[in-house]
């Protein structure tokens, strides 16, 4: 066990790759299973299945992404055009000499003896060589991204195809003393994991609601001027599958909207709801104000209906899984902590029960 | 002279039934399956080999499914509150047990022992609960089969229970 144990640490910067990208296609496919069992039901064949339910969810996260980015895109010229390029150059140069009037002396000495043509020369070739740099990082990020991307679509397209037949393959391992407590025991895990997920998607899906119609209630009665309420729902409702930073996360682009839609407007004086005293620049402070109800109406109503029976652990244990998570892996490992607690406790949960009600252990 | 590539091309399919297909046939819960059927079953079972003496399930432990005696002989044996324990049946090659599992979640009422190096094949409700999602008329098949099963016994259970209660009735009679 020990040996075991020293081994996988030797290796664990070899595999630790692959198996996140197996543990990301295992969600995948725990996330897309029940859909594919019912469509080879009806189509009778479960190649066909499978291509079809991954066929659908490319081409929905594709237009997504694509009208997503048009928009945006869009929206980001719409700012542009905003600002005249004369109007633009004085503000910048305006900005640049009130900075240069609160520099101590020394600090002015240095700008302006570095604003000879030599160095004027060194420092433009050096903006290149960081832009060039900063460029080949972005490609080789963007690269790896596609292909971690692909191998996990491949993987989980082999996975569903072949879900029954390998989980006939793992149970067959299992000693006979403990074979029927074992299958008891993946069933239950599969259960725990599956609707963990399809809760949280769910109560993604709620917030992604709330969110629309609480920025479109903005829209109406406060003229807001906020534009891609669908993308910035969405985008709320998908960081909101990372506890506890996903909320804040989620507001991000909504405010970012609001600031390109109304840098140009009134709305930079407007006070909270056209009431309460308090200055919101952009309407920055009635957005928060939108995602707070929505948190509170997604923490107090859906999630617990939907996620708090089904995994049942404790906020205090939550934030635990949660740190030790970022600490492995970031981000991911902050998405998978709550699962894994899940299963941790499930597993301890089928033991106790076979310690106190079978004679097997 | 033989040529090996083109009698492989136009070998075609095996029509071999293999032993385990043959058992399946035979036993009620899958009676009246279209071999295409039988062959989707045989995907599904779990081949489990067990030594003489060695324990296929106790009493009280969680039960999951239903096996079925490919090679070999299994005691069924329930135990008494002082310990000791007594065959209540012994099983041989086409037999099954364990079939209420399949649609309960009760602990096992008895335990199950191979008298022999015995090879079981296992069907368990995560595999039937799948099934009636992936193939429904399959598994439906499958339930209306065990319903029949469970139905017949039920039918001899009443029968045992209205002659016992015959017997007593003309016992106090008399």
């Amino acid at each position: 066990m020990l040996l075991g144990i020293g081994f996988l640490y030797l290796i664990w910067q070899y595999i630790s790759d692959i198996i996140l990208l197996i543990v990301f296609a295992f969600l995948f496919t725990t996330i897309l299973l029940p859909a594919v069992d019912w469509l080879e039901g009806k189509l009778r064949s479960r190649g066909l299945a499978v291509l079809v339910t991954v066929v659908s969810l490319i081409a929905g996260v594709g237009i997504f992404l694509s009208s997503f980015g048009m928009q945006l895109s869009n929206e980001a010229m719409d700012t542009y055009h905003k600002f005249e390029k004369e109007e633009l150059i004085t503000v910048i140069d305006n900005l640049r000499s009130n900075f240069t009037a609160i520099l101590p002396e020394f600090a002015k000495e240095i700008l302006e003896s570095s604003s000879d043509e030599t160095a004027s020369a060194d420092k433009i070739s050096g903006y290149v060589k960081t832009v060039l740099g900063s460029l080949s990082q972005l490609t080789s990020a963007i690269g790896s991204f596609l292909f971690f991307a692909t191998m996990i679509l491949i993987f989980t397209i082999i996975i569903l195809y072949e879900y029954h037949n390998f989980k006939r393959s793992l149970v067959s391992f299992i000693p006979n003393k403990y074979f029927e407590l074992g299958l008891r025991l993946i069933r239950n895990i599969e259960k725990q994991v599956s609707s963990y997920l399809h809760g949280q998607l769910l109560a993604a899906s709620s917030v992604a609601i709330l969110s629309i119609f609480g920025l479109w209630l903005l829209n109406v009665f406060m003229d807001a001027n906020l534009s891609l309420i669908i993308f910035i729902g969405i985008i709320a409702g998908l960081a909101n599958l990372i506890p506890l930073i996903g909320p804040f996360v989620g507001m991000v682009p909504a405010v970012l909207v609001a600031v390109m839609n109304n840098i140009d407007t009134g709305a930079v004086s407007h006070y909270l709801f056209n009431v309460t005293p308090i200055p919101s620049p952009f309407f920055i402070f009635d957005i928060i104000f939108v995602f707070l109800i929505v948190q509170q109406i997604d923490n107090n109503l859906v999630t617990p209906k939907l996620i708090g029976q089904s995994v049942g652990i404790h906020p205090i244990l939550v934030i635990i899984a949660l740190l030790i998570g970022a600490n492995l892996m970031g981000a991911i490992g902050m998405l998978m902590a709550v699962p894994a607690a899940g299963t941790i406790k499930a597993v301890s949960k089928e033991i106790m029960w076979a310690v106190r009600n079978t004679h097997l252990l | 002279m033989k040529n090996a590539l083109w009698e492989n091309i136009f070998r075609g399919k095996s029509k071999e039934v293999s032993q385990e297909v043959l058992t399946l046939k035979k036993v009620p819960v899958f009676e009246g399956l279209e071999p295409k059927e039988l062959s989707e079953i045989e995907k599904l079972i779990h081949h489990r080999t067990y030594k003489p003496d060695e324990v296929v399930f106790r009493r009280n432990a969680p039960g999951e499914g239903m096996y079925i005696i490919l090679r070999g002989k299994v005691d069924i044996l329930t135990e008494s509150g002082e310990g000791t324990s007594s065959v209540v049946a012994s099983l041989t090659e086409g037999d099954f047990f364990g079939d209420l599992s399949l649609l309960d979640k009760e602990p096992r009422s008895a335990t199950a022992l191979a008298k022999d190096h015995t090879t079981l094949l296992g069907f368990f409700r995560p595999d039937l609960t799948a099934l009636l999602k992936r193939k429904p008329q399959l598994g439906v098949k499958i339930l209306m089969n065990l319903a029949a099963v469970i139905g017949e016994r039920l039918r001899k259970t009443n029968d045992l229970l209205s002659q016992m209660q015959s017997k007593n009735i003309s016992a106090t009679n008399t």
